[in-house]
């Protein structure tokens, strides 16, 4: 019975999460609040969104480690179109062009992978550093202070006491769901990471499958971007940075395999909910001043714990 | 004679050669100054560190692996080093504490993708957090600084016209090279990158070797990590954040296919000069830190391009 | 990452994608040629005179106020006429580049870097080696170790800094008797400067504010975004809390923000270091009663002109004031010059500064 939870990586890592809930609430109740809950779940929006589209690219056979730099140069552009002492752009322009973006620079990575033939880490690795770059060069030493409200609106406001980005996630889980269960191209995905000389004798074309993922991981990107940014009032050049490590790692302990062809959403959904939540645990815990510098060991830990358990357990299974 | 001289043309360190002649005759018309060996004595003084690594990471890379990690086990080493000096240890000591560390890092991370056939990236990607984490419990992100001169000098001091962690570089360059190319174990470092099940059916030692390997990726950074102390007089935990995508920038840069199986140690150094002399020149000349950023990332999205095509050539004519 | 099939290259789409790519840097690059904006090369009419070189080295090049600071030291440049001001740093705020940039100056031969260093023990070899060489020295912004530099422009000492913002918050909780909780967020939890201060903050809330309690430290990695989330637990975990130091230009809108966002405007108080510009709404609306700063562009013209005067021979050891141009008369303690008292902008005040 157990080994049979096990095997299934969310439910182990669901499991897991309850636990980790249990214990910290008991020591601090103040966890459990809906105040709480509902901050932790905004928190892990954006990387939920962007998730969903890197755990595509892996389940593809591809790895994308630009996603931070795309962010950081989202959020220079978005802000200086709609900054009231620069380019002073309507809010919807602003926001039509963002998603563009997006979607250009994930097909810049897409054609680079699929059509020159790069290897993804090579194209993204260069497209990490490239875009901080940019991004500096943008920001021309100065950030952007003045967004307004309707942008605003996108990180604060609530509809239905729901805020906008957990409204954005869900849509985007759904889209995304539907995207692997009820189309075509879901089937494709996961047919041409898991073997793709037979996906292509097959007939399918990998190289627009892998071209796809790359421009669906850049929208994605762009809409965090969209709905996670504007909760802060200032735009500043460093947004982004670390933000690719914090969701391959999210999808990997999810159980996604970098070598293509498996990976679940659920899986996926629970690796997100364990990362976010993690730094919240040792704060809600009270562990002193000591402990602060302990953190990052404690959270590299985790993750070590994750992925150990999990191999240990399918290797257990053979 | 046409094949063999097409052959030598296609190959990456050809291409890498001549990229680099180009970007000197550049850099003699725009800049001049910057050639005089004076100057590229001192610029080499911190590509060193990043070199030494990158010995290891060629041969990890060759077996289709990564080590994310190598920035990470620099800086517990580093921290290592430092709280045995400051509790009042010998020098010596400390420093043969601090390569056990890095050692034991590098195993622990061979042992997992060996025998438990964790994928590398990810244990190393999980490592990365872990090490560093530990580093920061253990020196409570303080810096220790004021090594004995004996120390500092070795990070200071010039043998022969050479920084002393150039000759370091030099020696393990030269044993790894020889025992790449004379040793069975550099065809085996190449079957396992090509195929791997398929090392396990000859009789290759894959698990022996990847442990070895990391191994002594734990190792070189654990030196590079004393290097850069002894240079800098300060251990801390931020020591070597970021490296590691240098160094992989530099073997990639090199001609080292990702999937492994090709590539060469000579191609790993063109990478290094390559990229090291872009990145001086471009700040020597332009005075501007976000440039750097923009032209190494397009320098290897271009070259690995570059290397894609002129392999293709090759391949069909 | 598996090997993709070896089949016939499409070179069209290779050609595309790169033109592509080239185009978008070229477009993007467009705004800011290299040869003017921030690398700031200022050619003066005068070749009489030789040239000096200055070289202003920021902690991190990028953040809204050492952009300012460098707009004071380019108004410095062009009104003195014979320097040849070049303003570079490290983007990623990283010690090793700041002290490899050193290097590199050193070797071009500059006559003055002026340095703030983002870890002093790091850069020290490095300017050592600058001042064997001949070259002047200045640590600027934050002080550099005593025998690695020439002087030190002062704007507010680490002691100082760290008093002020203890000092303004005692004063936004209402007064020394408040009985209070409060937490820092800092920037890395191994950021040397921060560490400094809040040190000084620690012994000076130890002795002077028994009944200030500081009960967490955190990083905020340098993103905004995560000091926002540290704050937001740290209000739930500690419900006492009632004042938080945002002691990085990054940590503190991030700390703002989040206080803002929980509804504690004027519950709990945030103050710390940031220009006026990034705090503007919250100290207009309410959330900020004091930030605590200096006049960057006052410092970065007054370290331009202690950069001319030093090179020049103006400047000599044993001086005890120094004439700064439109700043007036400055004082000289020691090998410290000083630009004078820290600003508070608070709601009445802050209107009158744009930076």
């Amino acid at each position: 019975m157990i080994t049979y939870l096990l095997r299934h990586r969310a439910i182990g890592l669901f499991l897991f999460i309850g636990l980790l809930t249990t214990v910290v609430s008991w020591i601090n109740p103040a966890f459990l609040s809906a105040q709480n809950l509902r901050d932790i779940a905004v928190q892990a929006a954006p990387i939920c969104i962007i998730s969903c589209g890197v755990m595509l690219v892996l389940v593809a056979g591809e790895i994308d480690i630009s996603v931070g730099s795309m962010m950081g140069v989202l959020a220079a552009s978005m802000g200086i179109m709609v900054s009231a002492s620069r380019a002073q752009l309507p809010p919807h322009v602003a926001i039509a062009l963002t998603l563009l973006i997006g979607i250009g620079m994930g097909l810049f990575n897409g054609l680079l992978v699929a059509y020159a033939g790069v290897p993804s880490i090579i194209v993204t690795l260069g497209m990490l550093t490239a875009l901080r770059g940019l991004t500096e060069i943008i920001m021309n030493g100065a950030w952007i202070t003045d967004l307004p409200e309707e942008i605003r609106f996108l990180g604060t406001g609530t509809i239905l006491s729901v805020p906008l980005s957990l409204w954005t996630t869900a849509g985007v889980l759904a889209m995304t769901i539907w995207l692997i269960h009820r189309t075509p191209i879901g089937r494709r995905i996961y047919a041409t990471g898991s073997n793709p000389q037979a996906a292509q004798l097959a007939g399918l074309s990998i190289k627009s499958i892998k071209l796809f993922v790359f421009a669906w991981t850049g929208l994605l990107t762009a809409v965090a971007t969209l709905v996670s940014v504007p909760q802060l009032s200032v735009v500043d050049s460093g947004i982004g940075v670390g933000t690719e490590l914090l969701v391959v790692t999210c999808v990997v302990v999810g159980g996604t395999s970098v070598n293509g062809g498996v990976g679940t959403l659920s899986g996926v959904l629970c690796g997100v909910a364990l990362m976010t939540m993690i730094s919240t645990v040792l704060i809600f815990l009270k562990l002193g001043e000591h402990a602060t510098y302990w953190s990052r060991a404690i959270q590299g830990l985790f993750i070590l714990g994750a992925i150990l358990a999990d191999h240990w357990i399918s290797n257990h299974k053979k | 004679m046409k094949a063999i001289f097409l052959r030598t043309l296609s190959l990456p360190e050809t291409f890498l050669s001549c990229l680099i002649i180009t970007l000197f005759a550049l850099i003699s018309q725009l800049d001049p100054s910057f050639l005089q060996w004076e100057v590229q004595r001192s610029l080499s003084s911190h590509i060193w560190e990043l070199a030494i690594i990158a010995i290891p990471m060629t041969l990890i890379i060759l077996t289709a692996g990564i080590d994310l990690s190598v920035g990470s086990i620099m800086s517990l080493s580093a921290i290592t080093a430092g709280m045995l000096f400051q509790a009042g240890s010998s020098m010596p000591l400390a420093c043969g504490a601090a390569l056990l560390t890095g050692t034991l890092g590098g195993f622990l991370n061979g042992f997992f993708i060996a025998r438990m056939r964790v994928h590398p990236l990810i244990i190393t990607l999980a490592t990365m957090a872990t090490y560093r984490g530990i580093a920061e419990g253990i020196s409570q992100a303080k810096p220790v600084s004021g090594f004995p001169a004996g120390f500092t000098r070795l990070g200071q001091d010039e043998w022969l016209n050479l920084p002393f962690a150039a000759w370091v570089f030099f020696i393990i360059f030269v044993s790894v090279f020889w025992v790449i190319h004379r040793r069975a174990l550099g065809l085996h470092v190449y079957a396992i990158g090509n195929n791997d099940t398929a090392s396990r059916f000859s009789g290759i030692h894959v698990d022996r070797i990847l442990i070895g390997l990391y191994t002594f990726s734990g190792f070189a950074s654990a030196l590079a990590a004393l290097l850069f102390v002894a240079r800098r007089n300060t251990a801390k935990a931020d020591v070597g954040m970021g490296i590691e995508l240098g160094v992989i920038t530099a073997v990639v840069i090199g001609g080292v296919s990702i999937f492994g199986g090709r590539g060469t140690l000579v191609g790993t150094c063109l990478g290094l000069l390559l990229i090291h002399e872009t990145r001086e020149f471009v700040s020597w000349h332009w005075n501007r830190d976000e440039f750097i950023l923009i032209v190494l990332g397009l320098l290897l999205i271009v070259s690995v391009v570059f290397q894609k095509l002129l392999r293709h050539k090759q391949n069909s004519s | 990452m598996k090997k993709s099939n070896p089949r016939k290259m499409h070179h069209r789409f290779v050609v595309l994608s790169l033109l592509a790519g080239i185009a978008f840097i070229f477009t993007a690059c467009s705004p800011a040629p290299p040869s003017d904006a921030s690398s700031t090369q200022l050619v003066s009419k005068d070749n009489n005179k030789k040239k000096i070189t200055i070289c202003l080295i920021p902690k991190k090049k990028g953040l809204p106020y050492f952009t300012s600071c460098a707009k004071g030291a380019e108004e410095a440049a062009m009104e003195l006429g014979n320097v040849e001001l070049i303003y570079d740093g490290p983007t990623d705020g990283s010690p090793e580049k700041q002290a490899s940039m050193i290097e590199q100056y050193t070797l071009k031969g500059v006559d003055v870097i002026a340095v703030s260093p983002n870890d002093p023990n790091v850069v020290a070899p490095a300017l050592r080696k600058a001042r064997a060489r001949g070259i002047h020295v200045l640590s600027w912004d934050a002080d550099a170790i005593q025998d690695s530099r020439d002087y030190f422009v002062n704007q507010a000492t680490a002691e100082a800094i760290a008093h002020g913002m203890v000092n303004t918050m005692v004063k936004d909780l209402g007064g020394p008797e408040t009985r209070a909780d409060v937490a820092i967020v800092t920037a890395y939890l191994t950021a040397a400067n921060q560490n400094v201060w809040i040190e000084h903050m620690k012994t000076h809330i130890d002795q002077q504010y028994p009944n200030l309690n500081l009960v967490a430290i955190k990083p905020s990695d340098e993103d905004q975004k995560l000091a926002f989330k540290v704050t937001q637990d740290l209000m739930k975990a500690y419900p006492d809390i009632k004042g938080f130091f945002g002691i990085s230009s990054v940590s503190f809108p991030g700390a703002a923000e989040a206080v803002k966002q929980a509804g504690k405007t004027g519950q709990v108080m945030v103050t710390g270091l940031a220009t006026p510009n990034s705090m503007r709404s919250y100290v207009e609306g309410g959330t900020v009663k004091s930030v605590v700063l200096w006049n960057t562009a006052e410092l970065g013209y007054l370290t331009i002109k202690v950069g001319e005067a030093l090179a020049t021979g103006k400047l000599k050891q044993g001086d005890t004031s120094f004439d700064a141009g439109k700043l007036g008369k400055k004082k000289i303690a020691g090998d410290q010059v000083l630009l004078g008292d820290i600003l508070v902008f608070t709601k009445e005040n802050i209107h009158q500064y744009d930076f």
